[in-house]
């Protein structure tokens, strides 16, 4: 085995981890600072009006166009996710009364008994 | 003197080693991660955003009180079900307790005005009354991670009178002073939460992820190039894929909620202070009474020590205990270092209130 402080590799490892907690430290001193968090904010609020002010001359224009808005398809996925998700109570619905039909015939898997003890009662804490 | 023949050892493996990264990179892109979240399970209910499992047995004999698991509402809940042998909800399912989970999707442009009270008045209340429904027992243990640990804190504090019988908080945050990062990402005299979340409706997924990226910012290049180094090593690349596919997983956050959380916990502290409300209810931790477990993480740069060492001092209960382990934010509750510090303490403390 070469001894670690001679082997590159072992080296490489070292320097990469304190680079990292180099960096990370530098960085965190920097974002918690008062102007990082004015600075980013400034950006932030100028980034999401302008998003807003495009969004909404867009829509204007796909009016003028006759085509149908992003908002407007969102709403129309909205409304097939609600029909999905009726879809989705009904068939679980369906799958508890198959069930209970299965259940009653002695078909499906019974649960296990809830009788189980912790190991210090002398209970199967083993498995 | 240097030690010639280790040398020449030590530089023929790292000549295989070059010569498995050119191999194993080219499979790396070529294939997909590995499946996770696969320990069999049944949707019991499902509305929105919410989603309610329970998990299938793996125990001839089950303790009497069922587990229902609240995950963070900014991730996936397969962090605790990854893949077999590396799954907190297998392990809890072989030690012989009944596993439900109430896990997020990301919530559709309409539901953009759910608030806290919707996540702790409906939510939880709704998924405690399905489980007891479907397990036929009346009392339930609750185990929250991260912000599902201050929703159960939440739900807890305001039904403190049941059902739940036993809570278990991972890693979870209540003095939010303390998060000083996220203190500074959103300091009230310069972050316009209104003007965001009524611009965005709901905040998009990119935004947290970059938030919780910017907590490490050199730790994802370097884990980069770690990954790199080991991909000549099988368990090294899934371990990484299983973990980078579920960090990048971030979920968008309702905008109501998000607002309400900014300044009800980040700017007013209100859990801390004793002066939440949720609905018009007083959610006070101090009325909690419940046997309660927290386990936090000696290394978390997301919530760190001192934003959750105050949980403890501060609930009602008696009977409340607290691990610090080694590990981070994530290591904590999964992977290698979970499965032989977290889960066995968990286990031996649950299994003793479980009857």
């Amino acid at each position: 085995m070469s001894d670690k402080t001679n082997d590159p590799v072992q080296v490489w490892h070292t320097m990469l981890a304190e680079m990292e907690k180099g960096f990370n430290a530098m960085a965190t001193q920097v974002m918690g600072s008062e102007q990082f968090s004015r600075a980013t904010h400034q950006l932030t609020g100028v980034s999401v009006g302008a998003q807003k002010t495009v969004g909404d001359l867009m829509e204007r224009y796909l009016v003028s166009m006759n085509l149908p808005s992003r908002a407007q398809m969102v709403s129309m996925g909205e409304r097939l996710q609600a029909i999905e998700g009726q879809l989705n109570e009904i068939r679980a619905l369906l799958n508890r009364a198959n069930a209970g039909d299965a259940s009653s015939d002695g078909l499906s898997a019974p649960r296990p008994p809830r009788t189980r003890l912790p190991p210090s009662a002398g209970g199967g804490g083993t498995s | 003197m240097p030690d010639i023949a280790g040398m020449g050892d030590r530089i023929q493996t790292e000549v295989q080693r070059a010569i498995q990264r050119s191999i194993k990179g080219v499979e790396y892109f070529a294939s997909s991660g590995p499946a996770l979240g696969s320990t069999p399970k049944d949707i019991i209910h499902s509305k929105g955003t919410m989603n309610l499992y329970h998990y299938r047995p793996l125990s001839d004999e089950i303790y009497r009180i069922p587990i229902l698991i609240v995950m963070a509402t900014t991730n996936r809940g397969y962090i605790l079900d990854m893949v077999p042998g590396q799954s907190f909800i297998e392990f809890l399912l072989k030690k012989g307790f009944d596993v439900y989970m109430l896990d997020w999707s990301a919530p559709r442009p309409d539901e953009k005005s759910l608030r806290m009270e919707d996540y702790v008045l409906g939510f939880i209340p709704d998924c405690v009354r399905r489980v007891q429904e479907d397990s036929g027992e009346t009392d339930v243990n609750v185990i929250g991670y991260c912000f599902g640990g201050v929703l159960s804190l939440l739900y807890a504090s305001i039904f403190h009178d049941g059902p739940m019988k036993n809570l278990v908080c991972f890693t979870t945050p209540i003095d939010f002073r303390e998060m000083k990062l996220f203190q500074n990402f959103s300091d009230r005299r310069y972050f316009n939460v209104d003007q965001l979340v009524d611009s965005v409706g709901n905040v998009p997924p990119e935004m947290i992820l970059s938030s919780f990226e910017m907590l490490r910012p050199a730790s994802r290049a370097v884990s980069q190039i770690q990954l790199w180094e080991n991909i000549w090593n099988d368990e090294y690349v899934k371990s990484y894929r299983m973990f980078d596919r579920w960090a990048q997983d971030t979920l968008p956050l309702a905008g109501e909620y998000f607002r309400q959380t900014t300044k009800d916990l980040m700017w007013d502290n209100k859990l801390y202070n004793g002066t939440m409300t949720v609905g018009g209810r007083p959610a006070d931790i101090s009325r909690i009474t419940v046997p309660i477990f927290h386990a936090v993480a000696e290394h978390d740069h997301i919530v760190p020590y001192e934003a959750a060492k105050h949980l403890i001092s501060k609930i009602g209960s008696t009977d409340k205990t607290e691990v610090i382990l080694k590990g981070g934010h994530v290591s904590l509750v999964a992977g290698a270092n979970a499965i032989k510090r977290l889960w066995p303490k968990l286990d031996s403390w649950l299994s003793e209130r479980s009857t």
